[in-house]
This record gives structure tokens, sequence and C-alpha cells, in this order.
């Protein structure tokens, strides 16, 4: 393993519509500030994923997208199933997370064929869910906002990373009680945009513990943290007083 | 020109005007609740919706009334700039214009600007229409109102909870371009949108752009929506019968049809430069043999900068200090008025509010035009400040109460440039022109 702990997006032009790279800049920024050395590296279609990878990202994009980086995905899966297996961290969103998951069912009936790392298939909904969000989890209160028609169906044995006390989520029922996001050892899939970890730095801190343990590193935080979290509470605080409150119609669907 | 009510309105005036009397009703009930929506205070669509729902047969009357004929249109950014443009170039020709007001580009926004210019019969004494048209509702709309050319500006990166393919909406847009019965004005400098079908048409097919160069010297280029959906996700290689050529600051040249044309714009930036690359073609595909380069010149002369997009006002009363406004609802337009400042501006207020329902794309924005940012506000103060300190850029007060950062923005000492830009959305760009002592409600376009 090199020195330098590697973070690498995937598909960045294609999939990256939902400020995904806000989650990549949360990785860098926060594993600077903790004393590691950093390299950041965009993976487009045709191009070959690096070795030793700490932390693979995957963002959101149309299906048109997910269609286009189809087969260069499935020609990737050795590769990308190796991260899942290292223990390195993975974070992908939308249809990120649809591509890693078994496929998608588009409204026409048409399937996407995802990688099978995820334990969960995608139906495409008429409705969309838009809004803030807010879900309780293993790390915390989770916030941010959803814009997706997409309900996930899990596995048998799976279970949700969190539960929705406010806004529709992806799995079950949309609503209060509803499931959001999944986990599978240091993998996350997600519908939270936002992006979701500006938002949530303790998320992002339990995952960049790990990816620094995994080195026999300690993640250490210091002021420069303290400074980006304060800006983050004074978000999350305003998003939470909105959340049960502020309804957003989806129209032109 | 008032030969506008003669021949060309031919089609309603074969109407009994028993017919048109049949309106009548209508017509005042939409005047009526457009008159007591602006005593309370606001531009609704409401008396517009009433009014289609009393006289459905209303707006296509619209369609035969200009001599010119109807103009759409279409883009994510930059419709109202364009339709702004395409006006003033068509009254500097000494045409009457019928528009609709900034925004108001809904089927029932169409019918609320009727109701302002109509007689109680429904005649609009214009030479030609105008319209900005949102693209969801542009094909069905050009249906009623056959227009004559139809502008396709962009397909970018939109509010995703509306249409969150992008491909969809180039295909609105491209579906509406089939109805235009004389030309399509279509962005050769968009990866979609450069695709078009020339068989497909009714009219013809004009293209405009910005040239190679300029377009390889703007830091994230023209910021247009990837193709995702064809082999090439770039452009389709079409040479621009408008083309702007350069641009120093607000001073541009567009080549239509071989001729250059030196213009001022009301606004700095490329994307400003190629929506009036694109006003002058829609213009002289309208006027044909009568337009006039100096009389497109002296339209841009006149033309004063449309609310938040490069307006200057005052900072407070007596003072030198300025605020030029700079309006942004997506991340192409905010990277465009970014890429288009002249070094990292001395002063700086940024603010965003819930009309902007979902703003993870800032974090898709390179924000290395600006080295700090005074104040952070709005009800999002926290979520911009917190994108910034991500990006680097210092930031000195988060006060998420917009008339306190105003305040704030006053008391800061002068600078030499004796100017300050309000990075804002459309709702608080509103909010500040308010603050500052320019509160008109209705936006128009005049
Ligand atoms: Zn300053």
């Amino acid at each position: 393993m090199s020195e330098t702990t590697r973070i690498v997006q995937l598909y960045p032009d294609l999939l990256g519509v939902t400020g995904d790279r806000g989650n990549v800049a949360v990785f860098e920024t926060r594993l600077r500030a903790a004393g590691a050395e950093v390299d950041v590296v965009a993976v487009g279609i045709g191009e070959p994923l690096p070795s030793d990878i700490d932390v693979l990202v995957i963002g959101n994009g149309p299906l048109s997208a997910m269609r286009r980086v189809g087969s260069d995905l499935h020609e990737k899966r050795p590769a990308i199933a190796e991260v899942f297996t290292s223990g390195a961290v993975v974070f992908a969103v939308g249809a990120g997370a649809e591509l890693l998951s078994h496929g998608t069912i588009s409204l026409e009936g048409e399937r996407v064929d995802g990688l099978g790392l995820f334990p969960f298939t995608v139906t495409r909904s008429r409705e969309r869910r838009v809004g803030y969000i807010v879900a309780d989890s293993e790390h915390g209160q989770i916030v941010g906002f959803e814009d997706h028609a997409a309900s996930w169906q899990l596995d048998a044995g799976a279970a949700p990373l969190a539960k929705v006390t406010a806004g529709r989520g992806s799995i079950g029922e949309p609503g209060v009680g509803a499931g959001e996001s999944i986990r599978v050892g240091e993998a996350y899939a997600t519908n939270v945009q936002g992006p979701a970890l500006p938002l949530n730095p303790a998320w992002a801190d339990a995952m960049l513990t790990a990816v620094l343990a995994r080195r026999g590193l300690e993640y250490a935080r210091t002021r420069e943290h303290e400074r980006l979290d304060a800006l983050a509470r004074g978000a999350r605080e305003k998003i939470l007083s909105l959340a049960h409150v502020t309804q957003i119609t989806a129209i032109g669907l | 020109m008032s030969e506008a009510g003669s021949g060309a309105s031919a089609p309603s005036s074969r109407t009994a005007r028993g017919g048109r009397i049949r309106y009548v009703p209508a017509i005042a009930a939409g005047k009526l609740a457009r008159w007591a929506t602006r005593l309370r205070g606001g531009g609704s669509a409401f008396p517009g919706y009433l009014t289609n729902k009393l006289a459905p047969s209303l707006l296509p009357t619209l369609a035969g009334q200009f001599p010119y004929g109807v103009v759409f249109v279409l883009g994510s950014n930059g419709k109202t700039t364009t339709t702004h443009m395409i006006s003033e170039v068509l009254r500097a020709h000494g045409l009457t214009v019928f528009t609709n007001p900034t925004g108001a580009n809904l089927p029932q926004g169409v019918t609320s600007a009727l109701l302002a210019d109509a007689t109680l019969t429904g005649r609009v004494r214009a030479d030609v229409a105008v319209l900005e048209v949102d693209e969801g509702y542009a094909a069905d709309l050009a249906d009623v109102l056959s227009p004559k050319v139809i502008v396709a500006l962009n397909v970018q990166i939109d509010q995703l909870y509306r249409f969150f393919e992008t491909e969809r909406v180039a295909d609105m847009m491209l579906d509406a371009a089939t109805r235009a019965s004389h030309q399509v004005i279509v962005n050769r400098d968009d990866p979609y949108l450069s695709k078009i079908d020339e068989r497909g048409l009714r009219g013809k097919a004009v293209y405009f752009g910005a040239s190679a160069e300029l377009v390889q010297a703007s830091a994230h280029g023209l910021v247009n929506a990837t193709d995702t959906r064809s082999d090439v996700a770039g452009i389709a290689g079409r040479a621009a019968d408008s083309e702007v050529v350069s641009t120093r600051g607000r001073e541009v040249t567009v080549v239509l049809d071989g001729a250059p044309i030196d213009l001022t714009l009301p606004a700095r930036g490329l994307h400003y430069a190629v929506d009036a690359a694109a006003a002058v073609a829609a213009a002289s595909g309208v006027l044909g043999s009568k337009f006039r380069a100096e009389a497109a010149a002296a339209g841009f002369a006149a033309m004063a900068p449309a609310y938040g997009r490069g307006e200057v006002i005052p900072l407070a009363p007596g003072r030198d200090d300025v605020v030029e406004f700079v309006m942004f609802k997506n991340a192409p337009s905010l990277q465009l008025n970014l890429d288009a400042m002249e070094g990292a501006p001395e002063r700086v207020l940024m603010a965003i509010d819930e009309g902007t329902p979902d703003i993870s794309w800032i974090y898709d924005v390179d924000f290395d035009a600006l080295d700090h940012v005074d104040v952070v506000s709005g009800e999002k103060a926290h979520q911009v400040a917190l994108r910034l300190a991500y990006a680097g850029v210092r930031v000195g007060v988060v006060e998420p109460d917009v008339a306190k950062a105003v305040e704030l923005m006053r008391a800061l000492p002068g600078t030499a440039g004796r100017r300050q830009f309000w990075l804002v959305n459309y709702e608080i760009m509103m909010q500040g022109r308010k603050l500052l002592g320019h509160g008109d409600q209705e936006v128009a376009r005049r």
C-alpha cells in the first residue's frame, strides 16, 4: 500500500450532476486536515481503475448516463468488487447506487443491469420524491435533500441504514418510517443529496476513521474540522426546522 | 408601424365582430382579477389562468394578429435576456412589440400578458409577439400560436426536480422547433441542439454560436449539458450563421451572414454574447430584408439591463458605491457569471433562499473567481457558507436575515472600485432591490 490515501471518483462527467464533487471534497478536505496525504483520481469510460483505492465515489445522473456507462462499468466489475472486499470505503449516490445494485427497472419496463454488489433492486416510480429528508441512523441523524423516483427492494436479510423521520425515503412505503440508504461493510448506497457528506460530518468521519484505521492510522480531528462543522451545524438546524413543514411538488413528469 | 391592425391580422378580422364580443366577459373578468392581484402586490398568473378557463379559444386568436408573426424563445438559461434583446432590436426597427413579462412563460402567463395589453375584445395592437416559453409547454403552445421563428438557446442542467433527464428537455425543444413556419434559430455549440434533424423541420435551421477561440478561452466553456444518449457526447460540427467573434467586457462583435456587427451588451459575459448572437439572428429572421445592423446596434445600446442581470443600483442614497446584481438559478448560470468576473471582486454578498429548494449543485460550481465573500445570507446561508468553506473561499459573516445582511454590506468601507457584487437567486434579487429602494412589483420588459 502506498503512503498516499487515494480517492477515486467514477464517471464524474456523466454521473455527477447533484453536487457529487462535494462528497469527494469532504473526503479530501477532512483527510488533509487530519494530516493525511491525499490524491484524487477521476476515472472515466475506457480508463482503468487505479490500484490501492481507499475511497470510491460514484454519483448521480440521468438514466441515459446509466445506460452510457453500462458496458464500461461491467468491464470494471472485478476491480470494483475487489474494492468492496478490500475494506475500502464506497460511497454511491442515486444512479451510481443503482448501478452497483442488482439493477434498475425503468417506467417503460426496460432493465438496466447493475453489478449486484449492493443487495437491492430498483423500480422507477412515476411519482418523484422531492424535498428535505431526515433519517435516524447508527451515525446519528442524517439530513439532506432527496430528489428521485426510485423505490429500492432489498434482498432477504438486508436492512436499511436509516429510518425516515421527515421526507419520503427510498425503501418501503414513502414517508415517516420508511427506510433510507444501505450499508454493506464500509460500502454505502444512498439517495440523500445536499450533497450528503458536507451536511453529515459525523457520517463522513465514521467512514474516514475506517479509511485510516485500515492503514493503521488514527483519524485526528482538528480546528479545521470544527470550523467546517460549525457551518454544517447551522445548515442542519435550518433543514431540521424546515423538513417537517416544506412540501415540494414535482411537476412536469 | 400602424398598419399592424390591417392586412396581416386577416384571420381574426374575418371573425364577425359579434364573434369577438364573446370574449368581453372573460377578458373583463381576467382584467379585474389582474387588477385585484396587483393591488394585493403580486404578479400572479391567476388572471391568465381564469381567462383561459372562461375563454379557451381566446389564446389561439392571438396567432393571426401580428403582421410580423410570433417568436418563441426556449432554453434552460437566457430566455428572459434573449427575449428582451430580440424585442429591443425589433423596436429599434420601428416595430411595436407584444411580449410576456420575465418568467411568465406558461400559457396562463402569456394570457396574463395579453390581458394587460388587449382591448376588451382581445385585440393587441402590436406588429410582432416575442415570447419566452417554458420548454414543457412549448410544443402545445406552438400548435396554438403558430410561431414564425423559434429560438432554441441551450440545454443545461436546470432544476432537476422538474426535468431530471436533460435529453427530455432537449426533445421538448427539438419537438417544438419542428413547428416554426419560417426559421429555427439553433445553438450550434449545444451538444443536443446542434444535432437537430433538419429534414424534420418546416422552417430553415439557422445556427448561432461563439468562435472556437472564445469558447476555449472561457474557463468552463459554455456549460451546456453533455449529450448522454448518442455516441458523440459533444457538438455536431455546424457552421454558424451568427457568430460571436470577439468580446471586450460588454463590447462584442457578432458576425451575421458574413457582416460584422458591433454591439454593447447590457451585461458582461460570454453567455450574454451568445444570447446576442441568437437575438440578432432571430430579429433578422423576423425582419428579412428590413433588418439593419445599425438598428440592431441601436436596440442593444438602448437596452436597460433586465432585473438582476448586470443591473446596477446605488448602495445607498447619496453614495457613489453601487451594487451590481448577478442573478443565477442553477449551476450553469452561476458558473458563467463567475467566469465573466474581471478579477476577484472586492465586495461580495452571496445569498440564496428557499425559492431554490435544492442547491446540491453549488458543489458542481468552481469558485476560483472569488477569493472571499464578505457576507453570506438567505435561508440557505449556512449551506452556502459550508460550500464556500470546502472551496477554500474565505467567508466574512454568515447572516441569514437579508435585511441585516444588506446593512452589513452598507457598513463596509468603500473601495477604489466603488462596486459590490451581489450573487443572488431570483427571490433575493427582488428582495434586495426592494431593500435598496427599487421595489417595483411587476417585472416588466419595457
Ligand atoms: Zn471584502
